[in-house]
C-alpha cells in the first residue's frame, strides 16, 4: 500500500485538508455511461476543488463507443455543466488536461495492451508514479471479463506502485454467482486490492452510527435485547422504476435494495463495538452479524417476509402508472417493488429483538431512516392520567435532513399531570453549516487513499446473498399470496407488511 | 432594565417565546449552541463591523455570541445590554436561531468584566475570544479572558506594529497562557498559499524539497508584508532551516537560512498593486539547486480568482494547472479556523521560529508597565 502522502512531504502537515492520495491514474471502465458523467467525474472535480485530488493525476476512460479524446471531454464537460453552471473553460481545461479516452471492446485483448503502455507513458508524463486504480462502471456482465484481461495484461501486479479494482453493484446475481465472481476476481487480484461499492457506506450519516454509537457513553449500554423492544430499518423511494425497468425486471427488490444497503446499514446498527477503527476491524463485526440473521426457512419465509408490487396510483397529487404498466415491464410481472422483511440476528446482544426491514418504490417519500424502539417504561405512576406512555423512539435519518431524532415523555406546562411525547432534534444540516459531501467523492478519496473501511469484503457480500435466498428462492418460484398489485402508488406498501409487527404496540413509522 | 445575568436570560427568553401571531411562523424554530464566541471590539465602527461578521458566522457556527465594547462617551451609563436573535433557515421550513449579547460599558468597568461575560457563556462548550484589533500591551480584559478561554483569535494584519507584536506573542504565549491556544486570522489567510506550495511537492517530487536554495515571495507594495513573512517562516520551519542572519525589527528585502544542504535565501519583494490590499500575496517561487535545476511557482492570474501552479526542470514545464482561488472574508476565516479545536503544532512551530529571526521583545512583565 502506498504511504500516505503527509508521511512523505513536510509541506503537508497541518493542513486541514491533510488526508490527499499520493499520484495516480483512474481507469473507467464504462466511461461513455451514466454513472461516469452524473456522479464519478462531478465527485472528483468536487475533489479537485477541495484540493483533495493529487497534482499529479490522470484519468483514461474506457468504452466501445468510438470517440475522440476530446469528444471525451467535451461529453464529461456538458455533464459537468449541470451542477457546476460556473464551470469556467480554464479550470475545466486545468482539471482536465490529463484526460484520455480509449475506444475499444471489453473483450479486446488488444485495449489493454494499449492502456498498458498509456499507462506507462501516463507514468513518464505525469508523475503518477505507477500507481492504478480500475474503476468497473460498466453493466455486470462484463466485470468477469475485463477483469481476467486486466491480469492477463499484467495490470494488476503491484509492481512499481498500487493496483486497486472498484467494483461497481450488483456483486452478483445470487450466492452462486457472487461466490463465482469474487472466484473470478480473487484470481486476478488480492481482496486488499479490490473495493467493492456500496455507496450508501459513503453517506456521512451511515458513517456517523459508527460516530454516535461507539463515541457516545450513552447509548451502548442501551444497545441490546434488555432495552430495545425492535428497530426498523426503512429505505422508501416515490420514484418508480423509470427507465431502469429491464435491470428491474430480472432484480427486484431485494436484490436492488437488501442484499447490499439494508444489510449493511442493519450490521452498522447491530454489530459489536470493532477493535479498532479500521478497514477489517470493522469488517470483521459487519460479517458477524450477516452470518447471525436466523435463515429462513420454509415456513417463515412466509411468515417474516411481505412482498408487494405497485398498482397505478398518485403521487404529490399526479396519476402514476403501476409497475405493470412501465415501460418495458411485463404485463404479468411478478417482480417485487416493495418488501418487508423480519429478521432476527441470533447473537447474546439481539437475541429475540427483530429487526423489521422495509423499503419500496412508488412510497410516499424518499427517505431512508434507522429507529430503535425502546421498551415501554413501566407506567405506574401516571396510570391516572395517561394509559401508555409513548415507548423512546431513537431516529437516525439517513436521507434526506440527515440527523438524530430522540422522542421521549414530557410533562404538559399547566396544573395538571398530563404528559406529551415531544421530539428532540439533531440535524446536521444546521449544528454544522457545512453540506455533506457526495458519498461518491468520499468513496473515490477513500480508495485513492487505499482505506476499505467504507468497502464491503468478499465474505460479507457473499454472506448477505446466503441469509436473502431461500427469499429469492420462494419468491421466483411462487406465485405472491396476494395477487399483485397489492398496494396503490402513493401508499406505504401492502398491509400484509402489518403481519411482521406481531405485537399491538408495534406499528411501522408513518414517515 | 439593569445588566445583570438574570435580566439578559430573561431577555433572551422573552426573545424566544414567540408572540402568538407569530405562532404559526415559528414553528420548527430551534436553538442551537455549538460554541461560545467572546468578541471584543475597541470602539463603535469596529463594534458595527464585528456585529456583521458575527452575523454571518452564526449561520456556521450557532452558538452564545457576546460582544463588548467600550461606551462612547464617559456620561453613558457604566454597562447596558442589548440582546438579538440571529435566525436563518436550515432545511425547508425550520428556522435555527442563536444569539447575541452585546455589551457596552465604560472602559474601567470592561477591566472588571470578564467574570460577568463568563457567567453569560453557554457551560460545557468551548469557548473562542476575538480580539479583532491591535494587539494590546496591557489589558486587563485581554489578559483575563486569554487565561481562561479555549483560544483566542488575533489579526495579525491589524497589529499597528506587526514584528513587534508577533515577537512579543512567540516569546510570551504559551509560558503566559499555558492551556490557551492562539489563532491568527492573517495564519489562516495563508492556508490556500501552503496546499498549493505543498501539492508541487506530493509523491516523488518531495524528494526536490531538500535541495531549495532560494526562495521569492512577491507581496503589494507599500506594506507590511507580514504573510510574506510567515509563508517564508513556515518554509523554514517545516524543512528544517534555521535562521542566519541578525535578528531584525522591520521586515527586510532578504533573509539568510542554512538548510540541509547549504545557504537559503529568502527575498521578500514588493510590486506595484493597483487594490488596497497590498499585504496580499501575488507569487511564490522556489528554486532548487543541485544536478537539478527546478522552479516551483505559484503565481496569481489575471482572473483574481484564480492561480496557476506550475514546476519546472532545466526550464521545461514538467506540471501545471490553474485553480480557483478565493479571498476568504473575517467570517469565513473563523469559520474555518473554529472548526477545529486542536492545537496547530505547525503555527506554533513557525511563531517560534520568527521568534528566532525577530528582534527580542521586551519583556517587562505586564504589571509593571
Ligand atoms: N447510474 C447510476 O446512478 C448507478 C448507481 C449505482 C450503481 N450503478 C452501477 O454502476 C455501473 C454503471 O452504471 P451506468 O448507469 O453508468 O451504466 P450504463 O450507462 O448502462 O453503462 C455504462 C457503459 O457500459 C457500456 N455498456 C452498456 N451496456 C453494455 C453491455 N450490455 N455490454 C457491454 N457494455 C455495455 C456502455 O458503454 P459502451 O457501449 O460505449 O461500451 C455504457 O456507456 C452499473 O454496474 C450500475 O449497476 C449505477
Amino acid at each position: 500500500m502506498a504511504a500516505p502522502i503527509l508521511l512523505e512531504n513536510p509541506l503537508r502537515q497541518g493542513l486541514f485538508a491533510d488526508r490527499v492520495p499520493a499520484p495516480c491514474s483512474l481507469v473507467i471502465y464504462g466511461a461513455s455511461g451514466d454513472l461516469t458523467h452524473r456522479k464519478l467525474v462531478p465527485a472528483l472535480f468536487d475533489l479537485y476543488e477541495k484540493h483533495l485530488l493529487p497534482a499529479s493525476f490522470s484519468l483514461i476512460g474506457i468504452s466501445r463507443s468510438k470517440i475522440s479524446d476530446d469528444d471525451f471531454k467535451k461529453g464529461l464537460k456538458e455533464a459537468l455543466k449541470q451542477s457546476e453552471p460556473q464551470l469556467s473553460d480554464s479550470l475545466w481545461n486545468s482539471f482536465s488536461q490529463n484526460f484520455h479516452y480509449i475506444a475499444g471492446g471489453y473483450d479486446d485483448f488488444k485495449a489493454y495492451q494499449a492502456l498498458s503502455v498509456m499507462l506507462d507513458k501516463v507514468d513518464q508524463e505525469n508523475g503518477t508514479a505507477g500507481n492504478r486504480i480500475f474503476y468497473l462502471s460498466t453493466p455486470p456482465n462484463v466485470f468477469e471479463n475485463i477483469i481476467s484481461n486486466l491480469g492477463a495484461a499484467g495490470l494488476a501486479k503491484e509492481e512499481k506502485g498500487f493496483s486497486r479494482v472498484v467494483i461497481e453493484k450488483p456483486f452478483g446475481h445470487d450466492l452462486e454467482s457472487a461466490q463465482d465472481l469474487n472466484r473470478k476476481v480473487k484470481e486476478v487480484f488480492k481482496e486488499r486490492q479490490i473495493y467493492r461499492i456500496d455507496h450508501y457506506l459513503g453517506k456521512e450519516t451511515v458513517q456517523n452510527l459508527l460516530v454516535m454509537r461507539f463515541a457516545n457513553s450513552i447509548f451502548e449500554p442501551i444497545w441490546d435485547r434488555r432495552y430495545v423492544d425492535h428497530i426498523q430499518i426503512t429505505a422508501s423511494e416515490d420514484l418508480g422504476v423509470g427507465g431502469r425497468a429491464g435491470y428491474y425486471e430480472s432484480s427486484g427488490i431485494l436484490r436492488d435494495m437488501f442484499q447490499n444497503h439494508l444489510f449493511q446499514v442493519m450490521s452498522l446498527v447491530a454489530m459489536e463495538p470493532p477493535v479498532a477503527f479500521e478497514a477489517n476491524a470493522i469488517r470483521d463485526e459487519k460479517l458477524k452479524i450477516l452470518k447471525s440473521i436466523r435463515p429462513f426457512n420454509e415456513h417463515t419465509v412466509y411468515q417474516w417476509a411481505v412482498r408487494g408490487q405497485y398498482g397505478p396510483g398518485f403521487l404529490a397529487g399526479e396519476k402514476v402508472p403501476g409497475y405493470r404498466q412501465e415501460e418495458g415491464v411485463n404485463p404479468q410481472s411478478n417482480t417485487a417493488s416493495f418488501a418487508a422483511l423480519k429478521i432476527f440476528l441470533d447473537t447474546w446482544r439481539w437475541h429475540g429483538v427483530p429487526f423489521l426491514l422495509r423499503s419500496g418504490k412508488r412510497l410516499p417519500k424518499r427517505t431512508t431512516e434507522v429507529a430503535i424502539q425502546f421498551k415501554e417504561p413501566p407506567n405506574l405512576l401516571f396510570k391516572n392520567n395517561v394509559s401508555d406512555l409513548a415507548p423512546n423512539v431513537l431516529v437516525i435519518r439517513i436521507q434526506p435532513d440527515e440527523g438524530i431524532t430522540i422522542k421521549f415523555e414530557t410533562k404538559v406546562p399547566g396544573m395538571t399531570m398530563e404528559v406529551r411525547t415531544v421530539n428532540m432534534d439533531f440535524r446536521y444540516g444546521t449544528s454544522f453549516a457545512e453540506g455533506t459531501s457526495e458519498a461518491y467523492e468520499r468513496l473515490l478519496l477513500d480508495c485513492m487513499l487505499g482505506d476499505a473501511t467504507l468497502f464491503i469484503r468478499g465474505d460479507e457480500v457473499e454472506a448477505a446473498w446466503d441469509a436473502l435466498m431461500p427469499v429469492l428462492n420462494n419468491w421466483e418460484t411462487t406465485e405472491p399470496e396476494n395477487d399483485f398489485p397489492n398496494y396503490e402508488a402513493g401508499t406505504w406498501g401492502p398491509a400484509e407488511a402489518d403481519n411482521l409487527l406481531e405485537k399491538p404496540w408495534r406499528k411501522w413509522r408513518r414517515l | 432594565m439593569a445588566t445583570t445575568a438574570q435580566n439578559i436570560e430573561k431577555d433572551l427568553t422573552d426573545l424566544w417565546k414567540s408572540s402568538p401571531e407569530d405562532k404559526t411562523k415559528n414553528l420548527g424554530l430551534q436553538r442551537v449552541y455549538t460554541t461560545n464566541l467572546v468578541a471584543y471590539a475597541a470602539d463603535h465602527e469596529e463594534g458595527f463591523r464585528v456585529e456583521q461578521i458575527l452575523n454571518d458566522l452564526a449561520e456556521k457556527h450557532p452558538g452564545r455570541y457576546i460582544l463588548i465594547r467600550p461606551a462612547a462617551d464617559s456620561t453613558e451609563t457604566p454597562l447596558r445590554h442589548y440582546v438579538s436573535g440571529h435566525c436563518f433557515f436550515g432545511g425547508k421550513e425550520k428556522k435555527v436561531c442563536c444569539d447575541l449579547i452585546k455589551l457596552v460599558a465604560q472602559r474601567e468597568v470592561i477591566e472588571n468584566l470578564y467574570g460577568f461575560t463568563f457567567s453569560l457563556l453557554m457551560p460545557d462548550l468551548p469557548v473562542e475570544f476575538w480580539w479583532p484589533g491591535n494587539l494590546p500591551y496591557q489589558n486587563v480584559f485581554f489578559d483575563k479572558m486569554a487565561g481562561q478561554a479555549n483560544r483566542v483569535w488575533v489579526d495579525s494584519s491589524k497589529f499597528k506594529d506587526p514584528l513587534q507584536s508577533l515577537a512579543r506573542l512567540s516569546a510570551f504565549w504559551h509560558s503566559r497562557y499555558p492551556h490557551t491556544l492562539l489563532g491568527d486570522l492573517n495564519w489562516i489567510r495563508i492556508q490556500r498559499w501552503r496546499s498549493l506550495i505543498a501539492e508541487l511537492f506530493d509523491g516523488e517530487w518531495a524528494k526536490h524539497l531538500k535541495d531549495v536554495n532560494r526562495i521569492s515571495v512577491a507581496f503589494g507594495e507599500g506594506s507590511q508584508p507580514t504573510r510574506s513573512f510567515f509563508l517564508a517562516c513556515w518554509l523554514a520551519a517545516q524543512l528544517g532551516w534555521v535562521y542566519k542572519g541578525n535578528r531584525i525589527s522591520e521586515f527586510p528585502e532578504k533573509l539568510d537560512f542554512e538548510g540541509p544542504n547549504g545557504k537559503v535565501e529568502v527575498i521578500l519583494k514588493p510590486v506595484p498593486v493597483k487594490d488596497a490590499k497590498r499585504d496580499r500575496i501575488f507569487a511564490v517561487g522556489l528554486t532548487t539547486g543541485g544536478g537539478n535545476s527546478g522552479m516551483f511557482t505559484v503565481v496569481r492570474d489575471e482572473d483574481p480568482h484564480s492561480v496557476t501552479a506550475r514546476s519546472e526542470f532545466n526550464q521545461k514545464v514538467s506540471f501545471s494547472r490553474v485553480v480557483s482561488f478565493e479571498h476568504l472574508h473575517s467570517n469565513q476565516l473563523l469559520d474555518v479556523g473554529l472548526k477545529h479545536l486542536e492545537p496547530d503544532a505547525v503555527w506554533r512551530k513557525t511563531l517560534h521560529l520568527m521568534g528566532t529571526v525577530m528582534e527580542k521583545p521586551d519583556l517587562t512583565p505586564l504589571e509593571q508597565k
